[in-house]
């Protein structure tokens, strides 16, 4: 039995489906593929597969993976490739299959890009929107807890490395977040953000562009 | 293909997944190359149209021709509705993104009748004027088809042409119509004249209605040449009848994700309360061979490891015994779970259980319909008691805990002891668990009573029958709850209101269109859905129309009275039905299309059943 790491990219209509519905999607092509697919054992069994991390729906993702087992070891990347991609909808096109290197409880950031427009301001106001909300002490959010609690949360040591800047369309960010089983940051909470301060709706298309380790190495 | 508006809405509405298309299977193909676009409606949500089999069947046989591409439509739901109206987006197809103003045909499937507000919203969200007389063009040709096509008068006045029986070949048949009349520059009215003498094909301005004084019809007159009786179409051969290979797999959870294999259609009992046991006969078996192939194809195309045999009744499957064993014998390997949902009572026999056991055992259903002997043979059927209880007993030996009965209220000649008897046979089931030795030891038994209010529908021996009034059904319900005396009985019930509304369109008349199109100026729509549907709103509707809708809900017709669907024929001849109109008051049974032909009248197709040699005829 080998466990290998599939390489995807989720994409087009595949954006609008939630993480459980990628799930059925990728156990669905598992079984559809014909490759031998390590099944969980059990009442009811299927094809066992886990995702590094969970991938908003509406976000697009260039470098997601999911790992999975197979019970046969001499079969070649393009043979997986191939067979699964057959049975994917075009949304989600696999790119690479490698061994697992770093585990999944690793991933300590998230890189993201995102382009924002709004109906009602300028590019140039969202664009200092952003700006000062960047600059500010403290960013701070406020979330309910499971007890329904109001908790007031800094999301400032939770941004890393970012680069602003407004392109002729839109408002461009590709920023670093705390990413991860520990600690998960949202990029739309900094929408949120805005668009309650100032009575807005913000467009944005979001990519998660790669994910990282604690020593910000890219997660492979 | 996602358009750019749509696109910005979204990341703002329940489960966008219903409105992006992009599915594995799903067809695209290029606009500029095909010479017809049939945009096929479903008038309800993405999950509920993607699970049903006819769109599945009617989307691959289209596309199959190179020159036709068929694109799926489903109803908004109401957030995406809202936002839809706001923006100004107009309703488009999910294979292009195509708003469906720029198709040559929009097509519906009345699958029931409370979707009928829906699909007059779908016109007005795509831009198309309602009525057909108001598209006067050879364009946008709005069409329907499926069960309540049967009596489809209360729509009659929004859509151009109605197919009438199965329509895998009269559909195409008017496709290659309007093609040519394209062709020649020939006008929408010279099309539709020549359709309605296309078998199969009803073209309701081509007939005129005139009324009594008492308010019923006086009669129905056909115009330009129309046939005075328009013919369901049937498939005479279903071995050879179009199969799709393939099913377009959704991403998003919908209502029955599987592969579905139709094994027959119609049904050999005759029931006597249900349209689809009529309206389909007779019955049309393939072939063991064909099944076991269509379903392995489809298991293979699709990666389902559920494949479901599809048709009004699975047990009466001829060799429902040698078929599990085929499809046995790659299921298994394969890891595919066979499951028959439509099982009788009398058709679970252990054969079947050990063949089917792969498939969950949470529960069980089965639909007795009534709760007396007596009330059995008059709605013809034909279940006994014991046959329950064995049946029963077969289940909580295998293991079952959990039953669910299904019955109606509200049918003719019920009594009070007939209510009553619904909750007493839920009683004698869990007796019959106790009195299991193999039954499941440590878990409890469950039984689930769950009764709708019987609506008549047109070309059953019911047809002329009244609808039982509100007062009277929330009675009976009331009856059912107090004759329960254990907690292991829940019962549940549908609410009697939609059942009215259901009744009213479903033997409605023309006028009734009146009342639609002012039901879409108030933004009726989802009638279906509890969420959206107020019967106090249609009530107010109807008075402000001045149409009484019990005048169809709740009158007692007469056999000579002319029925609002009198110009239709699925086959089965009025004598027939009066005679087995007659027979349910005086509680006779009649025999099932195999035991003995009761010509019924759909011998003149001279196919299927009434063909079969019958075992006590050898
Ligand atoms: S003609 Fe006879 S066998 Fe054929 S459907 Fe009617 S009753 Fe059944």
């Amino acid at each position: 039995m080998k466990s290998v790491r599939i390489w995807f990219k989720k994409d087009g209509a595949t954006r609008y489906i939630s993480h459980l519905d990628l799930n059925r999607v990728m156990t669905r092509a598992l079984q559809h593929s014909r490759l031998p697919i390590w099944h969980t054992e059990g009442f009811n069994p299927h094809p066992f597969l886990t995702f590094a991390l969970p991938l908003s729906l509406g976000f697009r993702g260039v470098r997601e993976c999911m790992d999975i087992k197979l019970t046969e070891d001499n079969i070649c990347e393009k043979e997986i490739i191939d067979k699964l991609n057959a049975s994917l909808p075009v949304g989600i096109r696999i790119f690479k299959v490698t061994d697992p290197i770093m585990k999944a409880g690793k991933i300590t950031y998230a890189k993201f890009h995102m382009k924002m427009t709004c109906d009602t301001i300028t590019l140039e106001e969202l664009f200092f929107l952003f700006r000062n909300l960047f600059a500010r002490e403290t960013i701070e959010i406020e979330k309910k807890n499971k007890k329904g609690v109001v908790k007031t949360l800094d999301l400032k040591p939770d941004i890393g490395e970012y680069t602003l800047e407004k392109t002729n369309n839109d408002v461009t960010l590709e920023i670093i977040l705390s990413a991860g089983s520990v600690q998960n940051v949202n990029p739309t909470l900094l929408i949120a953000i805005l668009e309650k301060e100032n009575n807005i709706e913000i467009n944005y298309d979001i990519t998660r562009m790669d994910l990282y380790n604690e020593e910000m190495k890219a997660f492979v | 293909m996602i358009n750019k508006e749509v696109e910005k809405l979204l990341l703002k509405v329940q489960k966008p997944g219903r409105y992006v298309g992009g599915e594995m299977n799903s067809i695209v193909k290029d606009k500029n190359k095909v010479n017809l676009r049939f945009a096929f409606c479903f008038p309800d949500t993405y999950e509920v149209g993607m699970s049903h089999l006819g769109m599945k069947i009617l989307y691959s046989l289209f596309n199959s021709f190179e020159d036709i591409w068929c694109e799926r439509v489903f109803a908004p739901w109401v957030d995406m509705e809202a936002l839809m109206r706001q923006n100004h987006i107009p309703l488009f197809a999910l294979e292009s993104g195509d708003p469906i103003s720029e198709f040559d045909f929009i097509g519906f499937t009345l699958q029931y009748e409370l979707s009928f507000t829906n699909i007059l919203n779908m016109l007005q969200l795509g831009n198309i004027p309602v009525k057909s007389k108001d598209r006067t063009e050879l364009k946008n040709i709005v069409c329907a088809g499926g069960p309540c096509a049967c009596n489809p008068e209360p729509i009659a006045d929004f859509i151009d042409l109605f197919f009438i029986g199965e329509g895998e070949e009269v559909d195409l048949e008017v496709m290659d119509l309007y093609r040519q009349c394209k062709k020649n520059n020939e006008t929408k009215q010279e099309f539709l004249i020549k359709a309605s003498q296309i078998k199969g094909v009803y073209v309701p301005s081509l007939y005129e209605v005139t009324y009594n004084e008492d308010y019923t019809i006086k009669a129905i007159t056909p115009l330009h040449n129309a046939p005075p009786k328009v013919e369901k179409r049937l498939m005479t051969n279903m071995d050879k009848s179009y199969y799709p290979e393939n099913f377009v797999v959704p991403m998003i959870e919908i209502v029955h994700d599987r592969a579905m294999e139709e094994i027959f259609r119609g049904c050999i009992r005759g029931c006597r309360f249900c349209q689809a046991g009529f309206l389909y006969r007779p019955v049309r078996e393939k072939s063991v061979e064909v099944i076991n192939e269509q379903c392995h194809t489809l298991c293979n195309n699709t990666g389902y490891d559920e494949v479901s045999l599809s048709s009004l009744s699975s047990s009466d499957y001829t060799q429902i015994g040698g078929l599990l064993t085929q499809l046995n014998e790659w299921a298994k390997e394969e890891q595919v779970s066979i499951s028959l949902p439509s099982l009788r009572v009398d058709g679970f026999d252990d054969e079947i259980i050990s063949k089917i056991k792969t498939v969950r055992k949470s529960g069980l259903t089965f639909a007795p319909e009534a709760g007396t002997q007596r009330m059995r043979d008059v709605i013809n059927k034909n279940v006994r008691e014991d046959e329950l209880m064995q049946t029963c007993s077969k289940a909580f030996n295998n293991g079952w805990t959990k039953v669910k009965l299904y019955f109606m209220i509200g049918l003719p000649t019920e009594t009070d002891e007939d209510v009553q008897g619904i909750a007493e046979l839920g009683q004698k089931v869990i007796n019959t668990f106790y009195s299991c030795e193999n039954r499941p030891k440590g878990k409890a038994v469950s039984v689930t009573l769950s009764t709708s209010s019987f609506v008549p529908k047109p070309f059953t021996p019911f047809q002329w029958e009244p609808q039982d009034s509100e007062e009277s059904l929330k009675a009976k319900q009331k009856l059912i709850k107090e004759s329960i005396h254990s907690r292991k009985i829940t019962y549940n019930y549908h609410d009697s209101s939609t059942s009215f509304l259901e009744a009213v369109f479903a033997r409605g008349d023309r006028r009734l269109c009146k009342v639609m199109e002012l039901a879409l100026e108030k933004g009726f729509h989802f009638d279906g859905w509890g969420e959206c549907f107020s019967l106090e709103k249609w009530l107010k509707l109807f008075k402000e129309c001045g149409i009484d809708p019990h005048f169809y809900a709740n009158r007692k017709r007469s056999f000579d009275e002319v029925l609002a669907w009198e110009h239709l024929d699925y086959g089965v001849s009025k004598e027939f039905l009066i005679k087995e109109c007659k027979k349910a008051y005086a509680s006779q049974t009649t025999e099932n299309c195999r035991q003995k032909c009761s010509n019924c009248g759909a011998n003149k197709w001279k196919v299927g059943v009434c063909f079969e040699k019958r075992k006590n005829m050898v």
